[in-house]
């Protein structure tokens, strides 16, 4: 904005003032209707939906699976758009750049944006950012809300309930790996790899899976109290990840 | 002032304005507030102007829910969830306390969204207001650390291994990121000390924080005056008469045929909007 566009906006809005209204009471009761109703709703919110009580901590069990509060599910669920450990589209751009991005953008708006039109008709480019980021985020908070049911009682994926071997195998996981592994956003991001697709990359078959659970490569500690059954259950289930079952 | 000559003859009324005047010589305070609630603002506000006050309001229902809870908190690993439990089932209007504190907090970021939406889509960020925006901004991811860091002081399973997640993933950025994970936790290990940090955190660190920024926002917002919306009546009436004056100027030049017509003047040496002459 030049100087004389802000010469000519100071002098709008003093003549908006001068036809003005005086800020209390012409203003005030409006804000106070709202954040009166706002606070009454929280009220009934609470009165109606009581907070439960969870199950206390124990750091011991690994099979919690961890859920953010609603309004961080955009951020989980960029994690897991960006689950691939490749070197273009890596984890960290989920859990870092594109967050930080987002924030510097957020900050420095109004230093991006400086057309003097305030009519959001008349600006094409921020009505379609603006838009786009109201679209994005509401997906993903859906996304992340209805995936909310599916990983309580066990893993978002599909094609699993076909086969009976591979579904004891997603049970085994879940009781023994999540607090090391993440498959389709349930578990831990780390210390070991995500196993979303791990299917793909033939680390781990239904008949190996009984060696490289007793002998695991690197810092994964050794599984070794398994039956033959389980260890080829497990497999099955690592065998299909990313091909039969997404 | 006034009182000593048309003052009322009551004596007790006398003693009240005196005293009022009395704080008004030496703080301004009389002088202020009214400056703060009679200045004028344009005078068509929409309602969804209202959204900053209500996130303000939210805020300090926060704050106060925050407080109480806070009488029956403590903030240590082996008692935490048994005093939530106090707070919920034993307390008098506890359950109420906690539902609030837990329910304005997802109310806040709402708010807060829809506020910062109003701005963005009213482009009320513009010139003058720029680090009004800037201030809000910071604000709003104040609001979503309050929410973070707030979850971990119920201490049970959920929060525990969803705020290990938020702790990972911190640990995870470049360079600084092990070492803003290891204050978080406190150590290198999630540990008694973790929860104590959490608590200090978000009931010290941000709501600090967002106090003063909650005051420079309105610093500004009261210096600047209320962003007039994009359309009310009185600009749309002035962009109206600004094309018909802009037109008329290009009818009058265009017959002459020869002269290019000259590029359109910027804003300000526009002619004055006709309605304004009329009304002053």
């Amino acid at each position: 904005m030049n100087r004389g566009q802000q010469e000519y906006y100071k002098r709008d809005y003093a003549q908006a003032k001068a036809e003005g209204k005086p800020f209390f009471p012409y203003a005030v009761y409006k804000d106070l209707i709202i954040a009166t109703l706002a606070i009454g709703l929280v009220i009934t919110f609470a009165i109606w939906h009581r907070v439960e009580m969870g199950e206390p901590v124990n750091p011991a069990s690994t099979d919690f699976v961890p859920r953010p509060e609603w309004y961080f599910f955009f951020l989980f669920e960029l994690l897991k758009i960006f689950k691939g450990q490749n070197a273009l589209m890596p984890v960290i751009m989920a859990t870092f750049i594109i967050p930080n991005i987002l924030m510097v953008l957020l900050i420095l708006t109004p230093f991006i944006d400086r057309n003097p039109e305030r009519r959001i008709e008349k600006r094409p480019i921020a009505l379609v950012t603006g838009i786009v980021v109201i679209a994005f985020l509401a997906y993903l908070t859906n996304k992340g809300a209805s995936e909310e049911a599916s990983a309580a009682d066990g893993l978002p994926l599909s094609g699993l309930e076909s086969n009976a071997a591979a579904l004891a195998g997603s049970q085994l996981w879940l009781e023994n790996c999540t607090s090391c592994h993440m498959i389709a956003g349930v578990g831990q991001p780390g210390p070991g790899p995500n196993l979303s697709d791990v299917g793909t990359k033939n680390v781990v078959s239904a008949d190996t899976a009984e060696e490289f659970l007793k002998n695991p490569p690197g810092s994964m500690p050794a599984f070794a109290n398994f039956t033959p059954e389980q260890y080829t259950q497990l497999g099955t289930f690592l065998e299909g990840l990313g091909t039969e079952y997404k | 002032m006034a009182t000593t000559d048309i003052g009322p003859r009551n004596p007790a009324i006398k003693a009240g304005e005196a005293g009022f005047d009395y704080v008004d010589k030496r703080t301004g305070a009389k002088t202020g507030f009214k400056w703060f609630l009679f200045r004028n603002i344009p005078a068509e506000t929409s309602w969804f102007q209202t959204l900053g006050f209500t996130a303000m309001a939210l805020f300090g229902m926060q704050a106060i829910t925050g407080i109480i809870l806070a009488m029956y908190y403590k903030p240590d690993p082996n008692s935490a969830y048994q005093s939530i439990d106090t707070i919920t089932n034993e307390v008098t209007w506890g359950w109420l306390v906690r539902g609030m504190h837990k329910w304005g907090a997802s109310a806040m970021i709402v708010v807060v969204f829809l506020h910062l939406g109003r701005v963005f889509f009213f482009g009320s960020y513009k010139y003058p207001r720029e680090l009004t925006w800037v201030t809000g901004a910071l604000l709003l991811i104040l609001t979503m650390f309050m929410g973070l860091t707030g979850y971990l002081l119920v201490w049970d399973q959920k929060a525990y291994w969803a705020t290990v997640v938020a702790v990972n993933i911190t640990a995870s950025a470049p360079i600084l990121g092990p070492y803003v994970a290891d204050i978080l936790r406190a150590g290198p290990e999630f540990g008694p000390e973790t929860l104590s940090r959490f608590y200090s955190i978000h009931m010290l660190v941000i709501p600090g924080a967002m106090a003063t920024f909650i005051g420079l926002h309105l610093f500004l917002i009261s210096k600047l005056g209320i962003a007039e919306p994009p359309y009310s009546k009185r600009r749309l009436a002035i962009e109206r008469a600004e094309d018909e004056a802009r037109r008329a100027a290009e009818r009058e030049r265009l017959p002459y045929g020869r002269r290019p017509v000259p590029p359109v003047a910027p804003r300000p040496s526009r002619p004055e909007p006709v309605k304004a002459e009329e009304r002053s």
